[in-house]
């Protein structure tokens, strides 16, 4: 984005009256300030006044186990989806705009397609009789099925392709920015690949890092339907764990501050990653 | 026989079915400044890269003292180079723009820090050592990357075309810088543009490609005063072309004929011809005279413009065969004489003059 543009973005349009902001003011209050308070309410009011949940929540060994898995996962799915992610990008960051978009137009298609339908595309390939091991076995390059389904292993496979495109479209914006010249000058400097990699080009796609990085720890964080699928019951994580307690148990207390307790984090994740690398870099501006 | 500091042998590079370059041989001396000039796709930028390692050639080769380039990668090769764009590092402030060149090659830091100084005060930028390359202006980031390219002593420092995207002022600023480094530095350079003017400026040697061949190498006097071909004579300053026929040669002098009837004497002949052949007489607009002098060779013209440029003045004329040509006397000559629009003559040494195929 142009410097241009961002001053006009940072320049106060003074509005003619707060009136014309009204509607607007009405509905983030009512779909988003309300709900946010209720459910703190809920959860120091149900079943009774205090921080009984909270206590529960944070004193219990097996409610820590879920939050410790629930971490464990977003982390390592948010640092395999970086990896996996970086060449892709690279790639459709330098190679002909025509090729790109055709590409790109197969990644959105993927994230258009029904997040079920890809999960249970998942099951039948990750299976102890699934495409995967059948293969493997059949190559003979393992005797026994690897347990790739029903625990952590499955979730991370599952969710690293999930969260894919989410990371690879702020990272190619962010190399897309970097003229490919600036590595022939390095290469030049003497700088080998690896050098140049490690003290150019990583430092320089941080920032896309850092986006998408976020928005893959954070939507991790609260997932759902694919731990709910590939995942164990003995490996649960906080999504499923709140679904638990609202559905079966009906604790709405207890739920209310578990998600409370997952939306103070991602806040201050947030926060943390402004902190580091900018609040204009961290909506994925480069 | 000595060996040659840097050699281009046989050099060519194909794409596909255009071959850009044409086994281009080369000979460049230790500290001199050679430049590359010509129009765009004439192979010139090919076979800095060829040199740089970007482009593998075809075939052909590079040699640094007697040594292959070729298999060597490009970081390895020990070359500096300055880009049309400034590729400086924009996360690394000026000094550790400066800097990484001597930083990958794991340089002691207190060599690094030297250096630095050093370089930063042969461009002049001491006091920016601290900014980031986007709080400079182009000329200053284009001094960066010349600082940042010579930081560790290259032999070579190729420069592509680096001031192009510079306003004409600051081109002529970062000209005389780049002079002055190559004097106190002795680096050899190769230096590619399209800008003749910038060429005959900066060079002492140029090589002019056409079509991916060199079509003349020489100092920009040789260019300049005796172009090998019509081709030079038309790139390198300004030239009128005149129809002429040729009716005979004796000893280098030629005598032809010019397309309204006049007989021109003691032409200088590049290459033979036949008797009746077309060609093209070349003569510099600076060439003509307003008055006659001995031996001089004449042509009746009509005056149909005059312009004021300064240091000399600029006459549009037509002959009476009906073309037009460019006269530009000094604006001191052109006073003493009558300018005004109409029908005159005017002069020309015809040893100063060319003949080329037509």
């Amino acid at each position: 984005m142009s410097v241009e543009a961002q001053q006009g973005i940072a320049a106060p349009r003074v509005p003619a009256g707060l009136s014309g902001l009204l509607p607007a003011l009405i509905l983030i209050g009512l779909f988003f300030v309300v709900p946010v308070l209720a459910l703190l309410l809920r959860s120091v009011t149900d079943p009774a006044p205090g921080l009984q949940n909270y206590a529960a929540l944070l004193g219990d060994g097996t409610y820590a186990r879920v939050f410790f898995n629930t971490f464990l996962v977003a982390f390592v799915v948010t640092i395999v989806t970086v990896l996996v992610a970086f060449p892709v990008a690279w790639m459709l960051a330098i190679m002909p705009p025509a090729l790109a978009s055709i590409l790109f137009g197969i990644i959105i298609l993927s994230m258009w397609t029904n997040l079920l339908t890809r999960t249970y595309a998942w099951m039948v390939l990750l299976q102890r009789t699934g495409v995967i091991n059948r293969a493997l076995i059949g190559a003979g390059i393992i005797d026994q099925p690897l347990p790739l389904i029903n625990n952590l292993t499955g979730v991370t496979i599952g969710m690293v392709y999930i969260m894919l495109p989410f990371m690879i479209l702020p990272l190619v914006g962010t190399l897309r920015a970097i003229d490919p010249m600036t590595l022939r000058a390095a290469a030049l400097c003497g700088a080998s690949p690896l050098a140049a990699f490690r003290r150019i080009l990583l430092p320089l796609s941080l920032p896309g890092i850092a986006a998408g990085g976020l928005m893959v720890f954070v939507m991790s964080l609260g997932y759902f339907v694919t731990p709910a699928l590939l995942g164990g019951t003995s490996n649960m994580m906080l999504a499923e764990m709140i679904a638990q307690m609202i559905q079966s148990l009906l604790n709405w207390g207890l739920g209310s501050a578990a998600a409370f307790i997952l939306l103070v984090v991602t806040m201050a994740l947030y926060a943390l990653q402004l902190r580091l690398v900018g609040a204009r870099r961290a909506v994925g501006g480069a | 026989m000595t060996q040659p500091f840097l050699s281009i042998r046989k050099l060519r590079k194909v794409f596909g079915a255009f071959t850009a370059v044409h086994d281009v041989t080369l000979d460049i001396p230790k500290g001199q400044f050679l430049t590359f000039l010509g129009p765009s796709g004439s192979g010139k930028s090919t076979t800095l890269y060829a040199i740089a390692g970007f482009q593998d050639p075809t075939s052909g080769n590079v040699l640094l003292q007697g040594k292959s380039l070729l298999s060597v990668p490009s970081h390895k090769r020990n070359i500096g180079m300055v880009f049309q764009r400034y590729t400086l590092f924009p996360h690394l402030s000026v000094a550790e723009n400066v800097a990484f060149p001597l930083r990958v090659r794991r340089r002691p830091d207190a060599e690094v820090k030297r250096k630095v100084a050093d370089m930063l005060s042969l461009v002049r930028l001491e006091n920016f050592a601290e900014r980031l390359p986007a709080a400079l202006s182009g000329g200053q980031q284009q001094r960066v990357a010349l600082a940042r390219a010579l930081a560790y002593d290259p032999p070579i420092l190729l420069m592509d075309e680096p001031l192009s995207a510079l306003d004409k002022k600051l081109r002529e600023e970062i000209q005389a810088e780049i002079r002055r480094i190559h004097r106190e530095t002795g680096v050899t350079i190769l230096y590619v543009t399209h800008d003749q003017e910038e060429a005959l400026h900066l060079s002492d040697r140029i090589a002019l490609f056409r079509d991916g061949r060199i079509e003349q190498i020489g100092t920009g006097e040789d260019l300049y005063l005796r172009p090998a071909t019509d081709f030079v004579a038309g790139f390198i300053g300004n030239s009128n072309f005149l129809a002429a026929e040729h009716l005979e040669t004796v000893s280098g002098a030629s005598t032809i004929r010019l397309a309204d009837g006049s007989l021109v004497s003691g032409i200088n002949a590049n290459g033979s011809f036949e008797r009746g052949q077309k060609t093209r007489l070349m003569i510099r607009p600076e060439a003509f005279r307003l008055e006659r002098s001995p031996n001089n060779a004449e042509l009746s013209v009509e005056i149909v413009d005059i312009a004021f440029y300064g240091e000399r003045r600029r006459i549009v004329a037509r002959t009476s065969a009906g073309q037009e040509i460019d006269i530009r006397p000094t604006s001191s000559m052109a006073a003493t004489q009558d300018t005004s629009p109409g029908r005159r003559r005017v002069f020309f040494d015809p040893g100063g003059a060319f003949l080329f195929p037509a």
